[in-house]
């Protein structure tokens, strides 16, 4: 009865993932460019729920949609940036870089239809249950190599931004 | 039910979105963004594939807890060495930071 509602409610995602990833390439303000950034991871989010990957939706609102833009715009605070006139705004190699991708993306996407489909969508229930049991089973031992990679990119980061002049720092 | 050639599809214009955005613009910060929106744009079509075409294990879902992993150390490694190459010479254009090149 409510079949109609799930191609709307695609379409409206599909318009915010490529309309807000297109404006982060293109506009010129940083601060804004991060905020669409995180509308874009939303809008991922969204199709993930539409996917029926609850777990995943939520890890993608806390981790992308809270952290990493966190973390973005801190960087952004600690790097001014001032409006740059629009001459500056791309590299200089911009078209060799724009025949490229478009000669790669356009195969794809003329090969992206050409997947068979599934004959029966999965049984409903969530993904937490096939996730921890595939997680805590058989991708134990990626799963702790996960955490040293995580502290060791921790640590990595304090040490490259570490001051290492003499003055009133707590240097070593 | 959304066929998934559509999520495929959505997968690669946000994949090659970033991808210009990595290729074209000047700022690192910017670059850094698009990285995550690739990243994003993989996760997409695993979680696509892994619903659609997966067993019960579905082990595409669990290949996009380990992408957030990643992403995460590398966002923070990444504004890491914009910070201290900042802290070396005030930019972050990379059309300027040129200092190790040949």
């Amino acid at each position: 009865m409510f079949d109609f509602i799930e191609p709307i409610v695609f379409a409206l995602l599909t318009l915010g993932i490529v309309s807000a990833g297109a404006a982060v390439v293109l506009i010129n303000r940083i601060t804004s460019a991060a905020l669409l950034m995180a509308f874009t991871f939303l809008c991922v989010a969204g199709m993930f729920l539409l996917l029926g990957a609850e777990t995943i939706a939520l890890f993608q609102v806390l981790i992308y949609v809270g952290a990493i833009t966190v973390l973005i715009l801190y960087g952004v605070m600690f790097t001014p940036q001032q409006p740059r006139p629009y001459g500056l705004f791309f590299q200089k190699q911009t078209p060799a870089a724009a025949v490229f991708v478009a000669a790669i993306a356009l195969p794809v996407l003329f090969f992206a239809f050409s997947f068979p489909d599934a004959k029966e969508p999965l049984a409903r229930g969530g993904d937490l249950v096939p996730l921890a049991t595939s997680l805590f089973g058989d991708f134990a031992f990626p799963f702790e190599v996960a955490s040293v990679l995580l502290l060791a990119a921790m640590v990595g980061a304090i040490v490259l931004v570490k001051r290492d002049d003499d003055g009133s720092g707590v240097d070593q | 039910m959304i066929p998934l050639g559509a999520y495929l599809t959505v997968s690669a214009a946000l994949f090659f979105i970033g991808m210009a955005g990595v290729l074209m613009r000047r700022n690192a910060v910017v670059i850094l963004m698009c990285v995550e929106l690739m990243l994003n744009a993989a996760n997409l079509a695993l979680v696509a594939f892994s619903r659609r075409l997966g067993s019960v294990d579905q082990r595409g879902s669990v290949f996009v807890t380990f992408v957030f992993v990643i992403a995460a150390a590398e966002v923070a490694v990444g504004l890491a060495i914009v910070l201290s190459a900042y802290r070396n010479r005030p930019t972050v254009d990379v059309d300027e930071l040129r200092a190790m090149k040949g």
